[in-house]
């Protein structure tokens, strides 16, 4: 288990982290959201010892992360970048050989990644004369190669097309499922859905919603009924008692409202009439809760 | 894993990568051209053995040109000079062979040059050859004495040279020979070398492999491999092309090198390390300041700046090796690479100040490791526009 408990930084005016604290389980997978500037960079780099905390400690199993224990660790910057003029066998080797693998370990995990990602026939080419999409692999390729215990990307899907898209998910999912514990950040709230089991949203510096994604939404305060109905009024149904806000688009009407008491309660003041074709009652989404947490 | 293998391993990428790029290639194959240029050269520039063809009418002339090929050919001299002889039984038939060039000259009766015109400098050369000779004839005569004896007379150099400073001549222009050559070579190194890591640091900034290997290792362990790798490298392309320089002399005889004294070439390779390893940590850490090539100039002009004055200071040191300037600059870390082995080739540099300044010399190479470590990290994250060296600090406070 990776754990960043009350880190704090500060460059010059700017507290890009305050007291930041989360934790990513072996198994699973953590979305880091968070608006730009919140911080999410500065956090990861802080696992690799790249920046120099002002406050707080980063451990490993409990144990304080040095140079052994980040050998164990792949890492995906948001500045994506490897050796242009390098052949990409020779310099996937390198980057696991620098992670302590023995030169034929190193050697034929690189054929093997770069044969699963469909590069096996170009090994040998530098990798200027990949195409985009082609060196993002190889990127990808290089932060496994050493099968991280811990997998830490940032903005890992930036710049994919949805090929390249279902291609990083099912990497992940894969290595969570194999007991690696993995952190990333994204902005494309859906899919942190979709593919987390936890998520940690930060903002100015500082963790103002974490953990479960499944418990989150069930302690969320709010309920969401999302109907169909012929005649709705927006005006209406956004003046009732509890109800915090309301979405036509043109549809169906969302409708958020604050919990309390009982739904059936809800369901009659809202008064649907007679004709509904479609309702839902959920709880909120993520993107929902992520805008709630940091604009309150 | 531990710092050295952390160190070997950048090393040997650098080695590798390096060895194998066009530029290097090219580097290496114009240091030999220039070595072969430097030897080759000379030899066929070289005088070959002079040969003349030289009429004599009557008697009196086989002595003269004796005499000239004796004066012409003193011993240890390699160039041969030959004179032959085509007798004529008249002025006449000699003159008509000297105009129709058949022969370079005619000698009549041992008193007279006979030439066909007044230039051509094989002309002057044979002319001033057999006055020389007749010159000793003259002499001999005179004296009544061995030919042998005038001609050894005329080629020798009867004044003694003795040098005032205790070591005899021949030794003190031996270390004179290390001494430039040492600072040459340090110079040459810094700037060449320096320059290499400057821009193997920003490459690594610029294309952004930086953070993927600061991820896995130290600032100071990639900043070491680096320094090393491409200083290796540096010292073998050197070490290689001075082998292959001196068994090109060997072959070819061209120079005479002197007998160097061990305990100058030690020091100068002490120095050598010493002052590499200072100035390419400089430029590491210099390289991490910017992001592009085109900002590279602005950070390494400072850097360059003390090693031309170090090099000015030292060429100053070699008349002088005892001036104050001297004495200062040998406890100044980044100029006592090259004043001090200077001063130790001339023998004007006490012990405890030798010891002294590589004290000093090493405590900095440390030190500046470490802050170089510090600006690093800082300033390799940082992308954009130039990094202040203060900015650098503070972002990697460690």
């Amino acid at each position: 288990m990776l754990e960043l408990s009350r880190l704090s930084k500060r460059y010059g005016e700017v507290q890009a982290l305050d007291e930041c604290s989360f934790r990513v389980e072996r198994g699973r997978m953590l979305g880091f959201l968070g608006p730009n500037g919140a911080g999410k960079t500065t956090a990861m780099r802080s696992v690799f010892n790249l920046v120099s905390l002002d406050e707080g400690t980063v451990t490993w199993r409990g144990r304080p992360v040095g140079q052994a224990e980040r050998m164990r660790f792949g890492y995906m910057p948001e500045q994506r970048g490897l050796y242009p003029k390098m052949r990409i066998g020779k310099q996937l080797v390198y980057l696991g050989r620098i992670h302590g693998m023995t030169t034929a370990d190193a050697t034929a995990a690189a054929e093997r990644w770069l044969e699963e990602l469909g590069l096996g026939d170009r090994t040998g080419d530098p990798l200027e004369k990949l195409s985009h999409g082609n060196q993002q692999r190889v990127q990808l390729a290089a932060a496994l190669i050493h099968d991280p215990e811990l997998l830490v990307l940032d903005e890992p899907f930036s710049g994919l097309d949805p090929f390249g898209v279902e291609t990083m998910s099912e990497i992940l999912r894969s290595r969570a499922a194999e007991g690696a514990a993995v952190v990333f950040s994204s902005h494309q709230l859906d899919m942190v859905e979709d593919l987390c089991q936890d998520v940690a949203i930060i903002h100015q510096g500082r963790v103002v919603m974490g953990g479960e994604v499944r418990q989150l939404k069930m302690d969320s305060p709010y309920w969401v009924i999302e109907v169909e109905m012929r005649g709705g009024d927006t005006e209406r149904l956004s003046r009732l008692e509890s109800v915090v806000s309301v979405d036509f688009d043109g549809y169906r009407h969302r409708i958020v409202a604050r919990k309390g008491g009982d739904l059936s309660d809800l369901v009659s003041r809202l008064d649907l009439g007679g004709d509904v074709r479609h309702f839902t009652f959920s709880a909120p989404s993520l993107s929902e809760l992520f805008k709630e947490a940091v604009a309150g | 894993m531990t710092s050295w293998q952390a160190i070997r391993l950048v090393m040997g990428r650098e080695i590798r990568e390096r060895s194998r790029s066009g530029a290097f290639i090219v580097s290496v194959a114009i240091t030999l051209l220039l070595v072969a240029a430097v030897l080759f050269l000379p030899l066929i520039f070289a005088d070959d053995d002079v040969r003349y063809e030289v009429g004599v009418v009557g008697d009196g002339s086989q002595v003269v040109i004796d005499a000239a090929v004796a004066l012409a050919n003193p011993p240890g001299r390699e160039v041969r000079t030959t004179i032959e002889v085509v007798a004529f039984a008249t002025r006449e038939a000699a003159e008509a062979a000297a105009d129709a060039e058949e022969v370079d000259g005619v000698l009549m009766d041992g008193r007279e040059i006979v030439v066909r015109g007044a230039g051509g400098e094989a002309g002057g050369a044979l002319e001033s050859l057999l006055q020389r000779g007749a010159r000793s004839v003259q002499i001999e005569s005179l004296v009544a004495s061995g030919a042998g004896e005038v001609v050894d007379i005329l080629t020798s150099q009867p004044l003694e040279v003795r040098s005032l400073s205790g070591a005899d001549a021949e030794e003190n222009s031996e270390r004179s020979v290390i001494a430039f050559g040492g600072l040459m070579l340090l110079y040459m190194a810094v700037l060449l070398y320096g320059s290499l890591i400057l821009s193997g640091v920003t490459e690594e900034k610029t294309n952004r492999v930086v953070e993927v290997l600061l991820a896995a290792f130290e600032p100071w362990q990639l900043l070491a491999g680096k320094i090393l790798g491409i200083g290796l490298l540096g010292l073998c392309q050197f070490v290689g092309t001075v082998v292959i320089a001196l068994v090109g002399i060997n072959l070819t005889g061209v120079i005479d090198l002197p007998e160097f004294p061990v305990d100058s070439i030690l020091v100068l390779v002490l120095w050598f390390i010493l002052g590499y390893s200072l100035f390419a940590v400089m430029f590491g850490a210099a390289g991490a300041l910017v992001s592009r090539a085109e900002d590279a100039q602005t950070v390494v002009a400072p850097i360059s700046l003390v090693a031309v004055a170090g090099f000015f200071i030292a060429i100053q040191a070699v008349s002088n090796p005892t001036s104050t300037l001297s004495v200062v600059t040998t406890f100044i870390p980044p100029t006592a690479p090259f004043v001090a082995p200077v001063r130790f080739a001339f023998q004007a540099i006490p012990l405890w100040q030798m010891a002294v300044s590589v004290a000093l010399m090493i405590l900095t190479v440390v030190l500046m490791t470490r802050l170089a470590g510090r600006v690093y990290l800082g300033g390799l994250l940082r992308f954009g526009s130039r990094v202040g060296i203060r900015e650098a600090f503070r972002t990697a406070e460690l």
